[in-house]
């Protein structure tokens, strides 16, 4: 055994036997699962989108119905003199017209990074649904944002003038109620969706969305 | 040396009084990390579970091969392999509970824990032992985790495993759920382990 | 301009807000182990900031040249057994975990041999921690964020350069010595206190850590805050430019 021990030949193919093995057993893993986890990543957000363009009653409607949506998704980049920003935008498509459409946009929350999903209607003028997916807000004060409660006040807002929000009762057609103790983040909730609207619905009026028909 | 310990005794020594959280004060990056919800500290637990107990396992089959300077670059290879497999695994098929332990499951490859057993135990003994090792140290391992999220989880945010249990009446201690509450919890726990332990080893004495 | 900014709320995050130790709960072995005197902390801080640094420069070369699809030397060396099409696509980020683990091994022998030549007296006195840093969970968690934001990233234009990453590094490391180094003049007073005998020793450098921790999470929003003083607002016209990335035609 001692002489084992010594002998670097022997050294040498373990360590070259167990790279083989192991790198076998990870390639295998590799091969089996990545397919499984792509789809998890894109049912993350695809998954929401019949709910944020035609609401609960709307999607639940489709599901009951046997239909489904068509969803084209492209990358939008917004470049200004200073500074670049990308959106992912879905389109969804219900038998032949648009129906609706999802951007997912993200900005500074009061922790760390808000991702949001904002669905809105076929000319982009008004919000048909919100879904936040993911937060590192503060536990129980700013993680409300995440709740139907502050989400569902999105629902029918319009896009050409910004959305604010206050803390004594929203009145005006463009306010909502900001979440109590958690100004900053109902703050940054509402400037990303109105950024994101706004410069969605600009760029896509210059450029049209551009569907690669794969015939 | 004395006679090595069996393999039961190496998993009831893994399970409270060598327990590697309490006891050894290894691992503390997840049990602070991925304590704020019974959740998240369970799916932790099993993965460092299957981790350590394959990993104690290779090494054990192969322990008589070893020389003494690439035994860390060998260890290193397994357990990185196989927190890749976990990772993948989870990724598949929890991706939820994936991305909310997010950058902790690959640190399971510096985790202490694992790299102490395979020195200490896996690379000396043989593979039933090895492997009753690693379940002992793993089951102590999941009861440190719990005992600590139980806490948090319960006075963070009134829930248990995400039913509720304490009245709607009860102002959640919302530090608990943050990174400060982790430090006090476990703090005030190891306090009263060491305490524990220490009557223990007063009444041993007496007796003895 | 804006990139200035960027990289001053990296460096501003790492150190304070989200500090490794304090808020990530990264290098906590180190800090509760190595933490009795300053001078001590002091070391053990230069020591992991160094290696981090050239750790994070290995890990950020190899994932963007090697391990991300579409990077050149794989795709060059997939390129002559495959054809051109499926050698644009190879993606080794499967193996970064193991990858990254012998990088930061590799660092941490180099940063010992250089130590032992020109720093004897140091190398004395660091003892057996020097290479117990190749566990220490601040460094392998830098090499994943990296990897986060350069492979794991929507749009390939939003990945984080070199800058970025050693900024990440550098500062990451001075926030876990400020921590360490808070926590070993701490303790130092600690010694002349009454505790209680069950929790001498580590239970009461985890309270007192506790009570850091709450004090850093005042610095919460510091950086969202500075964030929109600095950046410059644009008001110039939008010009779109719709990249054309992956179009999915998927039936939901």
């Amino acid at each position: 055994m001692e002489q084992m021990k010594n002998n670097f030949i022997v050294q040498a193919w373990l360590v070259l036997i167990l790279a083989l093995c192991f790198g076998s057993s990870i390639a295998s893993i590799n091969l089996a699962l990545s397919p499984i986890i792509k789809t998890n990543k894109i049912n993350e957000t695809m998954e929401k989108v019949p709910e944020l363009v035609l609401g609960i009653n709307g999607a639940a409607k489709l599901a009951i119905s046997g239909k489904k949506l068509d969803i084209n998704s492209q990358m939008v980049t917004i470049e200004r003199k200073n500074s670049r920003i990308s959106y992912k935008v879905f389109q969804a498509i219900n038998e032949e017209e648009v129906s609706g459409w999802v951007v997912k946009a993200s900005g500074q929350g009061y922790a760390d990074k808000i991702e949001l999903l904002i669905g809105l209607d076929k000319t982009m003028e008004s919000i048909t649904g919100l879904f936040v997916l993911e937060q590192k807000e503060t536990p129980g004060l700013g993680s409300k944002i995440s709740q139907w409660d502050f989400r569902k006040q999105f629902v029918s807002k319009k896009t050409k003038s910004p959305i604010i929000p206050t803390k004594t009762g929203a009145s005006a057609s463009n306010e909502i109620d900001a979440i109590t103790g958690a100004t900053i983040s109902s703050r940054s909730v509402c400037s990303i969706v109105n950024v994101a609207a706004k410069n969605v619905r600009t760029a896509l009026a210059k450029t049209p969305f551009k569907i690669n028909q794969e015939k | 040396m004395a006679h090595d310990p069996t393999p039961f005794e190496r998993f009831i020594q893994g399970i409270i009084p060598e327990n590697p959280v309490y006891r050894q004060l290894l691992g503390l990056c997840p049990t602070l990390a991925v304590t704020n919800n019974m959740q998240s500290a369970i799916t932790m637990a099993g993965a460092v579970t299957f981790v350590l107990l394959c990993a104690n396992i290779i090494t054990s089959l192969i322990r008589n091969l070893l020389k003494p300077h690439l035994r860390i670059v060998i260890f290193t290879l397994t357990i990185a392999t196989f927190v890749t497999l976990v990772d993948r695994f989870l990724a598949a098929y929890m991706y939820t509970m994936s991305k909310s332990l997010g950058p902790y499951i690959p640190l399971i490859i510096v985790n202490c824990i694992i790299i102490a057993r395979c020195e200490v135990c896996a690379s000396k003994q043989d593979v039933f032992t090895a492997a009753s090792d690693a379940i002992g140290q793993s089951m102590g391992f999941a009861l440190a985790l719990a005992s600590i999220a139980g806490v948090r989880e319960i006075l963070g945010t009134g829930m248990f495993f995400g039913i509720r249990v304490l009245p709607a009446a009860w102002p959640d201690w919302v530090i608990m759920a943050l990174p400060p509450g982790a430090f006090l919890t476990f703090g005030l726990l190891l306090g009263v382990v060491n305490f524990i332990e220490s009557k223990r080893a007063e009444k041993k004495i007496h007796k003895g | 301009m804006n990139y200035i900014a960027d990289i001053f709320l990296i460096a501003i995050s790492a150190t304070l807000i989200n500090n490794f130790v304090l808020y990530y709960f990264v290098g906590i072995c180190p800090f509760i182990g190595v933490s009795k005197n300053v001078s001590m902390a002091v070391g053990m801080g230069c020591a992991v900031t160094f290696v981090m640094t050239i750790a994070a420069f290995l890990s950020w070369t190899i994932t963007k040249f090697i391990l991300i699809p579409g990077a050149p030397v794989s795709s060059f060396i997939a390129g002559i057994f495959l054809p051109a099409e499926q050698a644009a696509h190879i993606d080794l980020t499967i193996l970064s975990y193991i990858v990254y683990i012998f990088a930061i091994s590799s660092s941490v022998q180099f940063v010992e041999m250089y130590v032992r030549k020109f720093f004897p007296a140091l190398y004395k006195s660091f003892g057996v921690f020097l290479p117990l840093i190749t566990t220490n969970c601040a460094i392998l968690f830098a090499c994943l964020t990296i990897m986060s934001h350069v492979a794991g990233v929507d749009n390939p234009a939003d990945a984080w350069d070199l800058a970025k990453s050693l900024i990440l590094a550098i500062f990451g490391g001075v926030g876990f010595t400020i921590a360490i180094v808070i926590m070993a003049g701490i303790r130092e007073e600690l010694d002349f206190c009454d505790i209680p005998k069950a929790f001498q020793g580590a239970a009461i450098t985890l309270i007192v850590a506790g009570i850091l921790a709450m004090a850093f999470m005042g610095f919460t929003g510091v950086d969202s805050g500075l964030g929109n003083m600095i950046k410059t607002s644009d008001t110039t016209a939008v010009n779109a430019i719709p990249v054309e990335t992956n179009h999915q035609q998927i039936k939901v």
